[in-house]
């Protein structure tokens, strides 16, 4: 994979191959794949040997670029160490500019692979099984104070997709939960914390450890109404109740309202049009948050009356209804989760 | 969400595809061939090479309608005596690619088995519709076959062997070979071929916009092929190998595709086929296996047991 990554590079050159590293490991990580495969996904994406120690019971392990075995060795210069577990890659002369990212997440891989604690019955580490409100209470109760969440104090759980860019990186519990959309990371941070600087992530509302699964619904929701740049991170309390309205609403419902936005989303005007006329309560206010003339945007309303159905300034149920579809709109079009390929503009990360 | 219901990619697959996916997208439409032929235009083969016992020749031999089509002769360097040849048909779609794209995976047969290899740059689609890429590997087959005292080949062990695109192509050589009375064949490696331009298996419309090559991908390929006549009646089986109705007399095939691509039915097909002809063929289904996944993922548990299996089969027909 070291000539794919060059090759991406050679297409592209303002991709972020650290982002697609980083992908590439949370796919692992969620797929439980063992130590071999995250040695030889690391070699090959490295181009060179990688390695692997532990030190009780003792184990060496070393593969090619290949996923071959190689014969056991001793750990390169460059390597991490952490609870006993060292990993490694071997670079002959100067670090490549992937090296340091390769080998993190490796001995993040590892070290999960590898995880302490992990129950018999049940293989999900501890986050795992608190935001899963099918885990028994109990079970998320004793799994939370494992991770040191206890006592009366509420919290929020923080959502971004794997390749998310932290600014700032607070300490607390975190882990890779799978999710119908894909791997997601989860943060966990006292409910008082200050917003967390991560391009893009979704903060949910706060809840007590029994109900942080609620919390981590309603971020995956706030993260999916991102759209960077312009909003590279949404907090779910901006939305209140609707945040949960919308978490409990299946993806593939039923609901004509959002399916006849289509088209109106679909204009260069639409979704600055929209946005303006569910905030505004009026459409003098909505032209003014959209930054147009009044008859401008009395003629863009005409469009989405006839495209929907009805005025949604007739009465508050007719905007009620075009600001849920909307948000719902957005959700299903969310692209936020997906990683940029190099055939389109990559963001400026990594 | 999608609700069609397909089966998993196996995680190391889908970890690789993070980074597959930037050179390979799933869905390929007509405006991306350009993209896609810089992106997967193979590497130097000089690099490819590096540390291999192998000597590489060039030759412009005629092909379709004589015009001059280039070929790559490696062989083991220092052999001596006729060698088995393999004729390497190269994946991409039928649009894009070069004679030595996925040939890594191949050169084993030369430094380890012996074998000599004729990599034909056959021309592409849309600008070489068919039946240009078929010819052309016809007349690499033919002029291999005519020339192999010259190139130190045994007439009496000569494979064709193809990726995808490659595949159909290889398979469609010894359809044609069969019936027009051609070089004799000992064996065909069809590797997740390309055979049906009809597109109508469930496997087709399981894999839309994920992994590699779906089913619009498929439609893009034959449709530069085979243009307006794609899924109609007059497409020949030497260009669709699904079309044809006798698949009897034909060499030892092996097949190998992944469970988790479009091309698995028409594979596993292939193969019952040709079982039912009374014909001889080996079939293996990966399961968690997207296209070409020994191309793109090599390292991968799946991948080197797709590899090993092939490589078994291949030393079973073509070692001294």
């Amino acid at each position: 994979m070291q000539e794919l990554l060059g090759r991406i590079a050679a297409l592209d050159p303002q991709a972020s191959l650290s982002l697609r590293v980083i992908a590439c490991f949370d796919e692992l990580i969620v797929g439980n794949v063992n130590t071999r495969g995250l040695l030889s996904a690391a070699a090959s994406l490295a181009g060179c040997h990688a390695g692997f120690r532990q030190d009780h019971p003792p184990r060496t392990l070393r593969v090619t670029p290949r996923g071959e075995l190689a014969d056991p060795g001793e750990p390169a210069a460059s390597s991490i160490t952490c609870d006993g577990l060292t990993v490694w890659i071997e670079r002959d002369g100067p670090a490549r500019v992937n090296d340091t990212i390769i080998l993190e997440r490796l001995a993040l891989a590892v070290r999960i692979r590898h995880g302490r604690g992990r129950r018999e019955s049940d293989n999900r580490r501890e986050l795992g099984l608190l935001l899963d409100p099918a885990v028994p209470v109990e079970d998320r109760r004793t799994a939370a104070a494992r991770l040191g969440l206890t006592g009366p104090t509420r919290y929020r759980v923080v959502a971004a997709p794997l390749f998310a860019v932290w600014d700032d990186h607070p300490t607390g519990a975190e882990d890779v939960i799978p999710t119908p959309y894909g791997p997601i990371h989860a943060l966990v941070v006292p409910h008082d914390h200050p917003p967390v600087a991560a391009a893009p992530s979704g903060t949910g509302l706060a809840a007590p450890v029994e109900h942080l699964h609620r919390s981590f619904r309603t971020a995956v929701v706030a993260l999916r109404l991102c759209a960077p740049p312009a909003t590279p991170s949404v907090l779910a309390d901006d939305y209140g109740g609707l945040v949960g309205l919308l978490a409990d609403t299946p993806i593939d419902a039923d609901l004509p309202d959002v399916d006849s936005l289509d088209d109106v989303m679909a204009h260069g005007w639409g979704p600055a049009t929209l946005d303006a006329l569910v905030r505004a309560g009026s459409v003098r206010q909505a032209a003014r948050l959209a930054g147009v003339h009044h008859s401008t945007l009395q003629t863009r309303l005409d469009g989405v009356t006839e495209a929907v159905g009805f005025d949604p300034f007739e009465d508050g149920i007719g905007r009620t209804r075009l600001g849920i579809a909307y948000l719902v709109w957005r959700l299903r079009n969310s692209r936020v989760l997906d990683l940029p390929a190099p055939t389109h503009p990559a963001p400026a990360v990594g | 969400m999608t609700s069609v219901a397909r089966p998993d990619f196996d995680p190391e697959l889908k970890a690789g595809l993070a980074v597959v996916g930037g050179v390979f997208p799933p869905t390929i439409t007509p405006d991306l061939i350009a993209f896609m032929r810089r992106s997967y235009a193979s590497p130097p083969i000089e690099d490819t090479l590096r540390g291999r016992a192998i000597e590489r020749s060039e030759h412009t031999i005629a092909g379709h309608r004589g015009d001059p089509v280039g070929v790559s002769v490696l062989r083991p360097a220092g052999a001596s005596g006729p060698r088995p040849g393999v004729l390497f048909v190269h994946s991409g779609g039928l649009m894009f690619g070069d004679r030595f794209s996925g040939a890594d995976l191949v050169l084993d047969w030369v430094d380890q088995l012996g074998a000599v290899l004729v990599a034909v740059e056959y021309r592409l689609a849309p600008e070489f519709g068919d039946p240009f890429p078929r010819e052309d590997c016809y007349a690499a087959l033919e002029w291999t076959a005519a020339q192999a005292g010259r190139l130190g080949i045994r007439r009496d062990r000569l494979m064709v062997a193809g990726a995808s695109s490659g595949g159909g192509l290889a398979a469609g050589m010894a359809l044609a070979a069969r019936d027009r009375g051609g070089p004799a064949l000992c064996g065909q490696v069809l590797d997740y071929p390309m055979l049906d331009d009809r597109g109508v298996t469930p496997s087709t419309a399981q894999f839309d916009g994920v992994g590699v090559w779906d089913r619009i991908s498929n439609e893009t390929g034959w449709t530069a092929l085979l243009g307006a006549a794609r899924g109609g009646p007059d497409v020949s089986p030497y260009a669709a190998p699904a079309r044809a109705t006798d698949l009897s007399r034909l060499p030892p095939a092996f097949i190998d595709v992944g469970a988790a691509e479009i091309f698995r039915d028409e594979s596993i097909a292939y193969a019952d086929r040709i079982w039912a002809c009374g014909g001889d063929a080996e079939l293996h289904v990966w399961a968690g296996g997207f296209h070409a996944f020994d191309i793109f993922a090599p390292h991968t548990v799946l991948a080197r047991g797709m590899i090993r299996t092939r490589d078994a089969w291949v030393e079973k027909i073509l070692a001294d």
